[in-house]
């Protein structure tokens, strides 16, 4: 982000429902060439601000701009954006060319560029031979491939895509997932897509903006996203994680309510209540007493234990909260509940989150 | 799950012929009072009507069933039926066009409007429905008559007194208002499933609102334009109600003329066989209808079924109305 001017740009952007604020004051860049997703639970806003930036709804207050140009009160069809809809929104009574030609032939696209451009992305989604059928006549991975088709043969600026794997079942929304990151790298256009797996948004996205009730928290890479969220509910929404309670007593460490110590860096004011953010699959479990007291460690109690068959996980009582503790590759039943043990994790891997 | 020996395989397979026996018997129950009510009010009634259609007219105007023709059929062919069944077919089709061109932007306003305010409107549009017919036209009549306040109107404004009683005009003015629901229930049906992300991916895939419309939202909902066309057609074509009364004797319609062949002309086998004709039309359009709705669109044809069926509720309500 030098010079180059931001593929979308989003300027405290607010839309309101009546009554009901769906965005609210965000601001937000997306580069030129980025895989961004925009990340939160159902009714986050996450949509709606995809909506205004294809247009199918216009801020209440704020500045959109697409590649420098204010498109904020623009009509959907004015703007150099394409959508995947969320159910793919096929039209029913074409066949999938008739449903690719759409975008050109409204455009006013002519033979011979018109059929050469449905060829070439009826070729990149590889659905040859299926031109003639219609919609229904298509399994849910092909329809997927034709919304993309309809949507990149136009050459969009921007693609815009909205739960485009949600419809799919688990095994195809991973082949997806691959496809849709290989496609964006081969056309190297902007995809922004929304999603509410975080997983999906981990393993695709280069940056993801996670927002929550109309509000966008955070945003970064999913490894900064992952390892250092900046809230608790980032921290608690993005993978699963162990929330201690603690109080800040220096910018590198923080204090439990039992006086346990937990070396963390935080820019939080010396006094004030945080939680740290500990992964369980960060976390390891040792016997009482053979790891050391650098910080980087809890004594706690083995409460309960489930076996997963790649991983256990493992409930250890300490203090007054239970932190769960992933352990994968584990031979035999090193532990059993009721034992004494240390968890304890690399310095690091502790990430003291505010509220 | 307990496997109890070979009893309960057995009384399975019995068992499962029992109820299928049982749900047969309820099947014929639930149907009979039904088909018997139509059979003694309906068939019967259609079956003598043809019958009649092929008998003779004897001089003194009595019907003697005997002799059977066809006598009847070609007096069909002569050139003032024509003209009656021309002029009925024209204003029908008239009526038709008219109640697609008014009940399109109001079913799609009903469509598009919040539930609960749908569910209100919905009870608006049902009540002219659900009054009598007959006081309705009357209505009409002395609105539209020389002494009614459409005439003082245009006399207030110099525009001299309104004559348009007992013209085509007033006939089709009549016959719009009279058959409009029955346009705009299977519009609203088809209207209120449309899944207007479909025209959103329109609008984003560069089409004006206009063209969104003209190649999405009404390809999409043709099977209602065409339930409401076929439920409007049919007793516009055959209608004899409203012209009689804002027609007057200048209109001559085919439901007006089957009419006077029974009462005044005493020519029964004419008005039978013009019945059976009309009977015949009625079910070619059905037909027709039925053909465009499992073949027009590829997709959702449990969604066409459905709107099928939302059009035969609106037929019941027709019959119990008139």
């Amino acid at each position: 982000m030098t010079e180059s001017v931001a593929a979308v740009e989003i300027d405290g952007v607010t839309k309101r429902f009546d009554d009901v604020v769906a965005v609210d004051n965000v601001d937000l860049a997306i580069d030129d060439g980025e895989f961004f997703a925009l990340l939160g639970p159902s009714g986050c806003g996450k949509t709606t601000t995809l909506r205004m930036i294809a247009g199918l709804d216009l801020p209440t207050e704020g500045s959109l701009r697409i590649f420098g140009d204010e498109v904020g009160m623009a009509p959907p069809d004015r703007r150099p954006v394409n959508t995947v809809f969320q159910a793919y929104a096929l039209f029913p009574h074409m066949t999938v060319r008739q449903n690719i030609e759409f975008g050109l032939r409204m455009r006013r696209v002519r033979n011979p560029e018109l059929g050469q451009r449905v060829a070439e992305a009826i070729g990149m989604v590889r659905l040859a031979g299926m031109e003639e059928r219609r919609p229904d006549q298509l399994s849910g991975g092909q329809q997927q491939r034709v919304a993309l088709a309809r949507a990149l043969v136009n050459q969009p600026k921007v693609l815009l895509l909205d739960e485009p794997l949600g419809a799919l079942d688990l095994k195809l929304r991973q082949e997806m997932q691959q496809e849709l990151k290989a496609l964006q790298r081969e056309v190297g256009i902007t995809f922004v897509f929304v999603t509410h797996d975080q997983e999906e948004a981990l393993a695709m996205s280069e940056r993801i903006g996670v927002m929550s009730e109309g509000r966008l928290l955070q945003v970064g890479t999913p490894r900064e996203i992952y390892e250092r969220p900046a809230s608790r509910f980032v921290a608690d929404f993005i993978g699963r994680t162990n929330l201690i309670e603690a109080s800040v007593e220096s910018p590198t460490m923080v204090r439990l309510a039992d006086g346990a110590r937990i070396a963390a860096e935080t820019s939080m004011p010396t006094g004030s209540q945080v939680a740290v953010s500990l992964r369980p699959e960060r976390v390891r479990l040792q016997p009482r007493g053979t790891a050391a007291a650098d910080g980087s460690s809890l004594d706690g109690e083995v409460c309960d234990i489930t076996y997963l068959g790649h991983a256990v996980v493992y409930a250890v009582t300490v203090g007054s909260t239970s932190v769960e503790v992933r352990s994968e590759g584990e031979v035999g039943e090193p532990f059993a509940p009721g034992d004494e043990v240390t968890i304890n994790w690399d310095h690091g891997a502790a990430a003291v989150v505010a509220d | 799950m307990q496997p109890a020996g070979g009893r309960p395989v057995n009384s399975g397979a019995s068992g499962e012929e029992a109820a299928a026996r049982a749900k047969r018997r309820q099947g014929v129950l639930l149907a009979s009072p039904g088909a018997l009510y139509l059979l003694i009010f309906f068939v019967v009634p259609l079956v003598l009507i043809s019958v009649y259609s092929f008998a003779t007219r004897t001089s003194t105007g009595r019907t003697a069933l005997s002799g059977w023709n066809l006598e009847s059929y070609r007096d069909i062919g002569d050139n003032v039926i024509l003209g009656i069944i021309g002029r009925s077919a024209w204003l029908a089709t008239l009526t038709t066009v008219l109640c697609i061109a008014v009940g399109y932007p109001f079913a799609y306003y009903l469509a598009t409007r919040p539930r609960h305010v749908r569910a209100v409107l919905l009870v608006l549009v049902m009540i002219p429905f659900w009054t009598n017919g007959l006081v309705r036209v009357f209505a009409i009549r002395f609105l539209l008559g020389s002494n009614g306040p459409a005439s003082a109107l245009s006399e207030s404004l110099g525009l001299g007194t309104f004559r348009i009683l007992f013209t085509p005009t007033a006939v089709t003015i009549g016959m719009v208002y009279g058959f409009l629901t029955l346009m705009v229930l299977p519009l609203y049906v088809a209207l209120e499933r449309m899944d207007w992300s479909l025209t959103e991916a329109a609008r984003d895939l560069y089409a004006s609102g206009s063209k969104a419309f003209w190649k999405v939202t009404l390809p999409l909902t043709k099977s209602g334009i065409v339930a409401g066309s076929v439920l409007v057609f049919v007793p516009s074509f055959g209608s004899y109600v409203v012209p009689d009364i804002l027609g007057g004797a200048k209109t001559l319609l085919i439901g007006s003329y089957i009419a006077s062949q029974f009462r005044d002309a005493r020519n029964y086998p004419l008005g039978a066989a013009l019945s059976v004709l009309l009977i015949l039309a009625m079910l070619l359009a059905v037909a027709l209808n039925q053909r465009s709705g499992s073949g027009a669109e590829g997709g959702g044809r449990p969604r066409l079924r459905r709107r099928g069926r939302a059009g035969g509720e609106a037929e019941t309500v027709t019959a119990a109305a008139s």
